[in-house]
C-alpha cells in the first residue's frame, strides 16, 4: 500500500532538503493509518489534501538557484568572445541570421501593435459601441455601418442602461471658403454636441460641453486651424462651408490619432444640417455609450422590441406590409453593436467611415514573424551543435577539471545570450534603416520612437532574453552531455548522434520557406488576375474630373468646351464611378407584372447617368438601346445580373416600380430600354450584383474619354477652362489608377509577404550554408580518398548535395498541403479568384531546391575541386 | 512574554505535545486532535505549528527511529521546554481566573440560549 507516487515525488522535489525525510515520512504514515481505517480510496483523496497542506513557505525549499561568482560570469563572456572571434564565419552567420530575424519580428510587432491599438485610447473604450444596421432582404445580407438618424435619441430615451449616444452625420465633401481661398475638404462630419465628451479627442480650445451646440458652429483640428488661420486664434472666426453657409469656429481639437477608425478634421454641429429622419433611410454613424455594469448583450436582447416599435411602422409605410409578413417572407432587419475597439479589424460593413484593416492580415503577419524567428533560432541551434567537434575537447577538459554539467550549460547559454544581444543591436539598426521602406510597404507611419515608448524596451529585452535561452538551450544541453573519457581519448565522431534532430530542424526551415514562397506567388497571381481581368468597362484613358458641382450653372458650357477639345472623345456626367470616389445609390424595386400581385421588392444599386456614359466607359450594350438626349425620362438600363434577378427572358420593355420613400408619388414606374453587359462596379471581393441605370445628370464628377498623346497639354487646356469659370480647386484622377487603388491592402500584403518570404529564404540559406561548411570539413578526408580513387567532381558535389536535397524534398512534401490550404483560405475572400494550381507549388518547391543547391554548391564545389593531397597530407 | 506569542492552534498543539509526553510527533498529534475535536486536522498544519513552536522555543525536537509505516523514514519527536511549560501554565491561569468570574446564572443562560 503506497501513497500516490506522483504527488510524493512532487512534494519531495519542492520540499526543502532538510525537511524532506520527516515530511515524506509524515505523509506516508498518515496515509497508511487512514488507508487501514477508512480504505485506500479515501486515504488517497485525503493524501492529496495533506500534500497541499504542506505547500507552505516554511516547508518548501528556497530557490536553489545561486548566483554564480562574478568571476565565473567574466570567464563565460571571455570564452564566448574568444569563440566568436575564432570562428568568424560561424559567428557572422549566426548573428546576421538572428539579426535579420529579430528585425523582421520587430517590424511586424510594430505593425501588429498598431493595428491592435485602434480606438483603445478612448477613456470609455470598454463601454463604447457602434450601432450598425444588419439584416437580409430578398436573401441578400445587409450590413451597414450606420443606423437611422432617429436610432440614437431613441436608445437614450427608451433604455436606462444607455448613458449617451453620439451620431456622426456625413454630408460628403465641402468646398470651404475663407476670404478668396477655396479648399476642398473631404473629411467633414457633423457630430452630436457631446462628441468631445464621449470620444477622448482632446479639445485644445473651447469647452467640450458647448462647442457644438449652436447651429453653424465648427471645431477644427490643429492642422486645419493652421491651414486656414495660420498662427492666429481661429476661435470666433468664420468659414463658408459649401452651400451650408457661414460657420463660426468655436473650438480647436487635437488631430485625430492615427489609430482611430475615422479621421475627420472638421466637425460641424449636427444642428446645422437637416437629416433624413427615416429609420430605413441611410443614417448616421451612431455610437452608444453604455452605463457601467450594463452589458451590451442586454441591449442586443432589446433590439427586437425596438425594431417592432420604430421600424415596423416604416416597413408598413414603404413596403405596404406588416413587420410580421416581412419577417415571414424570410426578410430580417435588426441592429448590431460592435465594440468600438473592434471596428478597425473586424469591419466588413457598407458605408464605413474609411477603409479599415483586416484581422486576417494581423494573424498572418504575426504568424510570419514567429516563423522567421523560429527559422533564425534553428540556424543557431544547428550550427552550434554541428560545430560541436570543435567544442568537444573543451567540454572534456572542463569536466575533467571539475566543471558541473550545470556550469557548462550556463556557459553555453551565456554564449548564446551574447550572440542574441549582439544580434539585437544590429536588428535595431536594421529596423531604423528599414523603417521608411516598411512604412511605404504598409502604408502606415511608424517612427523609431515607438520602439522606446512605454513597455516596448522592457518587452524587447525580455523577448530577446527568451529567444537567446530558447535558441541556446538545445546546444547547451547537447554540448554539456559529452563524456570526457570519450571525447578526450580520440577524435570521437561527435556531432553525428544529433544529426537526426538537425535534419528535422532543417526540414522545418524549408517548410516555412517553401510555404512562404508559394504564398507569395499566389498573392501576386491573384493581384495580377484582378487587375487584368475583363472588368466589363475600359478603364484606360478615362479621366475623371472631380467636384464638377462647383461649376454651378456653368457646368454645361464647361462640358461643351471640354468635348470640343481635340483628343477628347466623350464627356459624361460621372457622379457614379466603378472605382474610387463615387456617389452611391440603392433603391428598392418591384417587378410590375401583368397580374399586379404583390411581388418581392429587390434592393438594388442604382447609377444615375446620361447618354454619354456607356461610350465614355466603354460599356457594351447587349439589347435594346442607350439613353437618348431627349428620351423617355422613365427609361432605364439594367445589367445582366438584374435581368437574372427579375427572372426576365426578354428584358426590354419590362416595367418595374420603385419602392421610394413610402409616399405614392415617390413610386416611379420605369421601363427597361436596354440591357448592358455586366461590369465590375464593385471590387472583386463581391460578385457582380444587379444594377439599375437611371437616366439623369449627376453633377458630382465628370468623366472624359481621351485619346491623346499629350495628356499634359490636354489637362492644361481643361484646367484653363475650369479656372475661367470658378475659383474652386481643380482636381482629377485617372480611372485605372482609381481601380488599382481598390486593392491597396492586398498589394501591401502581397509586397510584405514577398519581402518576408525572401528574408525567410535568406536566413534558411545562411543556415544551410553553415551546415554544408561543417559537413565538408568533417568529410574532407573522405572526399580526398574518393578523389584519389577516381571520383569525379560532379560525383563529389552530388554526394554532398544529396543529403540536403532529400531534406528539402521532404519539406516540399510537407509544405505543399499547408500552402495549398492557407492560400485557399485567403482566396476565399474574393468572389473572383485564381485557383491554386499544382504548378504553383511545384514552382515554389523548385525555387527552394535551386536556392538550396546554389547555397550548398559554394561549399561542395570547392571541396570537390580541392587537391586531395592537401586533405590527406596531414597524417 | 506576551500572550500573543501563542496562537490558538499552537496552544492546542503545545498542549498535545505536553500530554503525549515524549511520544509526540506530527502525525500522532494530528490524529489525536482529530479524535478529540471531530474535525479533520491536516498533517501540514500541525507540522507548521510545531515548526513555529520550536522557533519560539516552546518545544525542542530530535529525530527518532525509522519505522516501516513511514516507508523507512525517521520521525521528528517533540518535547515541551521549560519555557513552553511556563507558557502553558500561564495561559491556563489566565483562563482559570476568567472562568472563576463567570457567575452560575450566566452559565445557566448559555445552556439554553433560545428557550422555546
Amino acid at each position: 500500500m503506497m501513497p500516490p507516487s506522483l504527488l510524493t515525488r512532487l512534494i519531495g522535489w519542492l520540499c526543502a532538503p532538510d525537511l524532506r525525510e520527516e515530511v515524506l515520512g509524515d505523509l506516508h504514515e498518515r496515509f497508511v493509518l487512514r488507508a487501514r481505517r477508512e480504505g485506500e480510496a479515501r486515504a488517497r483523496r485525503r493524501y492529496w489534501r495533506d500534500v497541499m497542506s504542506f505547500m507552505r513557505p516554511s516547508v518548501l525549499g528556497r530557490p536553489r538557484l545561486r548566483m554564480p561568482d562574478p568571476a565565473m560570469f567574466r570567464n563565460y563572456f571571455l570564452i564566448a568572445r574568444r569563440n566568436l572571434l575564432r570562428q568568424k564565419t560561424l559567428a557572422a552567420i549566426n548573428i546576421s541570421g538572428l539579426a535579420v530575424g529579430l528585425a523582421s519580428c520587430l517590424l511586424i510587432v510594430l505593425f501588429v501593435l498598431h493595428e491592435e491599438s485602434y480606438d483603445r485610447y478612448h477613456a470609455n473604450a470598454d463601454r463604447l459601441f457602434r450601432m450598425t444596421t444588419e439584416g437580409s432582404i430578398a436573401g441578400k445580407e445587409i450590413r451597414i455601418a450606420t443606423a437611422g438618424t432617429q436610432a440614437g435619441p431613441a436608445l437614450v430615451r427608451d433604455y436606462a442602461g444607455v448613458e449617451a449616444t453620439v451620431r456622426l452625420y456625413r454630408e460628403g465633401t465641402f468646398h470651404v471658403r475663407k476670404d478668396h481661398q477655396v479648399f476642398k475638404e473631404e473629411r467633414v462630419v457633423f457630430p452630436d454636441s457631446n462628441f468631445f465628451q464621449v470620444f477622448s479627442i482632446p479639445l485644445l480650445k473651447g469647452d467640450p460641453k458647448t462647442v457644438l451646440v449652436r447651429p453653424n458652429t465648427l471645431v477644427l483640428t490643429e492642422t486645419m486651424a493652421r491651414k486656414y488661420f495660420g498662427e492666429q486664434d481661429p476661435v470666433g472666426k468664420t468659414l463658408t462651408m459649401g452651400t451650408r453657409g457661414l460657420f463660426e469656429v468655436t473650438g480647436v481639437c487635437a488631430d485625430v490619432p492615427l489609430n482611430t477608425h475615422f479621421h475627420y478634421d472638421m466637425f460641424g454641429s449636427i444642428s446645422s444640417v437637416k437629416m433624413r429622419d427615416k429609420w430605413l433611410a441611410s443614417g448616421a454613424f451612431t455610437y452608444v455609450l453604455l452605463r457601467k455594469g450594463y452589458s451590451v448583450d442586454r441591449l442586443r436582447a432589446e433590439m427586437p422590441g425596438l425594431v417592432r416599435k420604430y421600424v415596423g411602422p416604416e416597413i408598413q409605410e414603404f413596403l405596404s406590409m406588416s413587420l410580421h409578413d416581412f419577417e415571414k417572407k424570410g426578410d430580417r432587419i435588426t441592429f448590431g453593436f460592435q465594440p468600438v475597439t473592434a471596428i478597425h479589424l473586424h469591419a466588413d460593413f457598407e458605408e464605413d467611415t474609411e477603409a479599415q484593416g483586416d484581422a486576417r492580415y494581423v494573424y498572418l503577419f504575426s504568424g510570419i514573424a514567429l516563423f522567421i524567428l523560429a527559422v533564425a533560432c534553428i540556424n543557431f541551434m544547428n550550427l552550434s551543435t554541428a560545430a560541436s567537434t570543435e567544442r568537444a575537447r573543451e567540454v572534456g577538459i572542463r569536466k575533467v577539471l571539475g566543471s558541473f554539467r550545470s556550469q557548462l550549460m550556463a556557459q553555453f547559454l551565456s554564449e548564446s545570450l551574447v550572440v542574441t544581444f549582439l544580434a539585437l543591436f544590429i536588428a535595431v539598426d536594421l529596423v531604423v534603416l528599414a523603417l521608411p521602406a516598411f512604412n511605404e510597404l504598409t502604408g502606415k507611419q511608424f517612427t523609431v520612437g515607438v520602439l522606446t515608448e512605454g513597455w516596448m524596451p522592457a518587452g524587447i529585452l525580455t523577448g530577446t532574453l527568451l529567444i537567446g535561452l530558447a535558441a541556446g538551450s538545445y546546444p547547451a544541453f547537447f554540448l554539456s552531455s559529452f563524456r570526457p573519457a570519450g571525447v578526450l581519448k580520440a577524435a570521437a565522431a561527435t556531432g553525428k548522434g544529433n544529426r537526426g534532430f538537425r535534419n528535422v530542424l532543417v526540414t522545418i526551415q524549408f517548410v516555412v520557406s517553401v510555404s512562404m514562397i508559394a504564398g507569395t506567388i499566389v498573392v501576386y497571381r491573384q493581384l495580377q488576375y484582378i487587375q487584368n481581368k475583363k472588368i466589363g468597362f475600359d478603364k484606360e484613358q478615362v479621366l475623371v474630373l472631380h467636384d464638377t458641382y462647383a461649376l454651378g450653372d456653368k457646368r454645361e458650357s464647361f462640358r461643351q468646351e471640354v468635348s470640343r477639345l481635340s483628343g477628347v472623345e466623350y464627356v459624361t456626367a460621372g457622379g457614379y464611378m466603378p472605382a474610387g470616389l463615387s456617389n452611391n445609390g440603392t433603391d428598392g424595386f418591384r417587378a410590375e407584372d401583368e397580374e399586379q400581385r404583390q411581388s418581392v421588392p429587390y434592393r438594388m444599386k442604382t447609377y444615375t447617368v446620361d447618354e454619354d456614359y456607356l461610350p465614355t466607359l466603354g460599356i457594351q450594350l447587349l439589347a435594346g438601346q442607350n439613353f437618348k438626349t431627349r428620351g423617355n425620362p422613365d427609361g432605364i438600363l439594367v445589367n445582366e445580373a438584374a435581368v437574372r434577378e427579375f427572372g426576365w427572358k426578354n428584358a426590354v420593355g419590362k416595367r418595374i416600380r420603385t419602392v421610394g420613400d413610402g409616399t405614392p408619388e415617390s413610386r416611379r414606374l420605369l421601363t427597361v430600354v436596354g440591357v448592358i453587359r455586366d461590369f465590375h462596379f464593385e471590387d472583386m471581393h463581391h460578385s457582380i450584383r444587379p444594377l439599375v441605370l437611371l437616366f439623369g445628370q449627376d453633377n458630382y464628377q465628370m468623366a472624359v474619354r481621351v485619346r491623346s498623346n499629350d495628356l499634359t497639354a490636354l489637362l492644361k487646356q481643361i484646367e484653363a477652362g475650369w479656372k475661367r469659370r470658378t475659383d474652386s480647386p481643380f482636381g482629377y484622377s485617372f480611372l485605372n489608377q482609381r481601380f488599382n487603388a481598390l486593392y491597396v491592402s492586398e498589394q501591401h500584403a502581397g509586397r510584405l509577404m514577398g519581402v518576408f518570404a525572401v528574408l525567410a529564404v535568406c536566413i534558411s540559406c545562411l543556415g544551410l550554408f553553415g551546415l554544408a561548411m561543417f559537413t565538408v570539413q568533417q568529410r574532407r578526408k573522405e572526399i580526398g580518398i574518393r578523389k584519389v580513387l577516381g571520383a569525379s567532381v560532379a560525383g563529389v558535389v552530388a554526394l554532398l548535395s544529396k543529403e540536403f536535397l532529400k531534406l528539402v524534398g521532404i519539406a516540399i512534401l510537407i509544405a505543399s498541403p499547408l500552402a495549398w490550404y492557407g492560400t485557399n483560405r485567403w482566396l476565399e475572400a474574393f468572389a473572383y479568384r485564381v485557383s491554386v494550381d499544382w504548378w504553383v507549388l511545384a514552382l515554389a518547391g523548385l525555387l527552394a531546391v535551386v536556392i538550396a543547391l546554389i547555397t550548398i554548391s559554394f561549399q561542395s564545389v570547392r571541396a570537390a575541386l580541392s587537391n586531395p593531397v592537401q586533405s590527406l597530407r596531414s597524417e | 512574554m506576551r500572550r500573543s506569542d501563542l496562537g490558538e492552534f499552537e496552544e492546542v498543539v503545545l498542549l498535545a505535545v505536553a500530554a503525549m509526553d515524549s511520544r509526540a510527533y506530527s502525525v500522532a498529534i494530528a490524529e489525536e486532535l482529530e479524535k478529540e475535536t471531530g474535525q479533520t486536522v491536516s498533517t501540514g498544519a500541525v507540522h507548521a505549528a510545531l515548526q513555529r513552536l520550536e522557533q519560539k522555543g516552546f518545544v525542542r525536537s530530535a529525530l527518532g527511529e525509522a519505522t516501516a509505516e513511514r516507508g523507512g523514514r525517521r520521525k521528528r519527536l517533540f518535547t515541551v521546554t521549560t519555557l513552553g511549560g511556563r507558557m502553558l501554565e500561564e495561559v491556563r491561569a489566565v483562563r482559570n481566573r476568567l472562568w472563576e468570574r463567570i457567575t452560575p446564572s450566566v452559565r445557566l443562560d448559555w445552556q439554553d440560549p433560545f428557550p422555546g
